[in-house]
């Protein structure tokens, strides 16, 4: 039998090995990020909840990728960055006399500000990359397809883990560099301004709510929700060609970093207008 | 008569970029059928619409006896569609972060109420079936071409499907692994019955292979029947592939 086609499709037309690739654009992409939210939250709650087995869920693999795995850059970066804190404060203040303040805005900060937001950033620059890279080599592999094929969902495979483990493990990495950041500034006030440690425990002690800390901790939360999102958003929509990988990986990390701060213009904002929350 | 496995009705899509034309097919079970074509034939694309992965812009495909529309399906439709076809994609598509193990164990714990060591045991024997008989928990990157296609075909065989599909099965392989890959898959159909269908663009390994072949060129079907039948065929564009590719 001969089938005559009422229509022919050009070259352009035709498919590559792995198909068409839908990249949303545009409005649609708040919408499938909107959607992978809701998705990857509901996988997280079903891998936190549910009995079954599930294989290659990888928590504990992507906890070690993402969380072990930032433990030196975090300890590092947080020390100098108690440092570098302690030095500029004290020298802007010690134009006014109050040099001394220096340690007590090292507790005003470190825990809801630096803390959360240094580790995000950090967590970002290593990660965010990362993440969308490997999703979208998974992509243009055609693994994301294999699952889908499969009737699996790439995101209780692939994002929920993620985001499961950096759930874990940025508060984690949020208390260290807390530790850390506080460490560097009595460094710094030690061995550089010659105050004693006695006076800066006191003045620490002074600056420092435990409230801070916990917004620090739960602004963490946020971050890692908005890191993942983002970066794996970037990674599953991927045009099918090899530099688009690249491409993905770079646009993960601005719009990483531009959440971030953006999630934490908009908690200080809250704060700011609405003093009883803070 | 015997009902086919699968059926393609007036398939068109995907939907906006259209690519393949009023495509219609019938998979005998226990039969081979090859969808034959140069590339950019549209049979990749005839593929993903037939798993739902591209959706149509009209068309109905059957799959042991239920009907699916491929303009799109809610999710929890085209799962029960999906649990019913074994696909090996092109370059066999494993989860890279899986062992062969994990990567053949996903579909039996997704999809049956295996427990984790009945599910591992399918696993290994499954593997073992396909020919793949050490190396069950060796990462994909670390097998040969041919052993990832073996994988992904007991990947694919795990709930077995009453249809199979493989894209290229014997592309990058030397003839001896593709001889032994195709005696395996041979093999396979004759013990579990399924219905075939493989895209491929080599003429040569179509007619060696094929019950019934279906010749696919600018996302359409312009030819199809048993092999003597295509060969003796009287389109031009159906002449020139077997020509130019040594059929006949």
């Amino acid at each position: 039998m001969t089938v005559v086609p009422g229509e022919r499709a050009t070259d352009n037309d035709a498919p590559t090995s792995t198909g068409t690739w839908p990249v949303p654009v545009g409005a649609s992409r708040f919408i499938t990020r909107g959607k992978l939210a809701l998705s990857a939250a509901y996988w997280l709650a079903w891998l936190s909840f549910s009995r079954r087995t599930v294989i290659g869920t990888g928590i504990q693999r992507e906890f070690v990728s993402l969380g072990l795995g930032s433990l030196r850059l975090v300890s590092a970066a947080s020390i100098l960055v108690g440092l570098i804190a302690i030095f500029q404060i004290a020298y802007q203040l010690s134009e006014y006399g109050a040099e001394m303040m220096s340690v007590r805005a090292i507790g005003w900060f470190t825990a809801r500000e630096f803390g959360p937001v240094g580790v995000a950033l950090m967590v970002v620059a290593r990660s965010a990359a990362g993440i969308a890279g490997e999703l979208a080599s998974m992509r243009a592999n055609g693994e994301i397809d294999a699952l889908r094929a499969m009737g699996l969902d790439p995101v209780k495979y692939l994002v929920a883990p993620k985001l499961a483990a950096l759930l874990v493990a940025m508060p984690t990495l949020t208390i260290l560099a807390d530790g850390l950041i506080t460490f560097g500034g009595w460094l710094g006030s030690t061995f550089i301004l010659k105050y004693s440690t006695a006076f800066f425990l006191d003045q620490y002690r002074v600056a420092f709510e435990v409230r801070d800390l916990v917004i620090g901790l739960a602004k963490s939360l946020i971050f890692a929700f908005v890191i993942v999102l983002v970066s794996a958003d970037e990674g599953l929509n991927v045009e099918g060609r090899v530099a688009a990988i690249g491409e993905a990986a770079t646009r993960a990390v601005v719009y990483a970093v531009i959440g971030v701060l953006g999630v934490d213009t908009l908690v200080n904002a809250i704060f700011y207008f609405i003093p009883v929350l803070a | 008569m015997i009902e086919p496995v699968l059926k393609v009705e007036t398939l068109t899509g995907p939907a906006g970029a259209v690519a393949i034309f009023d495509v219609s097919m019938a998979v005998d079970p226990g039969c081979t059928t090859v969808v034959l074509g140069p590339i950019h034939a549209g049979k990749t694309m005839l593929m993903r619409h037939l798993v739902g992965l591209e959706a149509a812009e009209h068309g109905t495909i059957i799959v042991d006896g239920e009907a699916f529309d491929a303009r799109g399906e809610p999710d929890v439709v085209l799962r029960r569609m999906r649990a019913r076809i074994g696909v090996v994609f092109q370059g066999a598509a494993l989860i890279s972060r899986l062992s062969a193990l994990d990567n053949v164990e996903l579909p039996l714990l997704e999809h049956t109420n295996a427990t984790a060591d009945e599910a591992s045991d399918a696993a290994h024997a499954l593997l073992t079936e396909a020919g793949l008989v050490n190396d069950h928990d060796t990462d994909p990157a670390q097998l040969g071409r041919a052993a990832q296609r073996r994988v992904a075909l007991a990947r694919a065989l795990a709930l077995r499907p009453p249809v199979m599909l493989l894209d290229e099965p014997t592309q990058g392989l030397d003839p001896h692994a593709a001889s032994e890959l195709d005696e395996t898959l041979a093999r396979l159909q004759s013990v579990n019955g399924f219905g075939l269908v493989i895209f491929s663009h080599d003429v040569r390994y179509a007619f060696g292979r094929a019950d019934q072949i279906y010749v696919m060129s600018n996302g359409s079907v312009i030819e199809q029947g048993t092999p003597e039948a295509v060969r003796e065929s009287d389109n031009d564009v159906v002449h020139r592939l077997l020509n130019r590719r040594g059929a006949a």
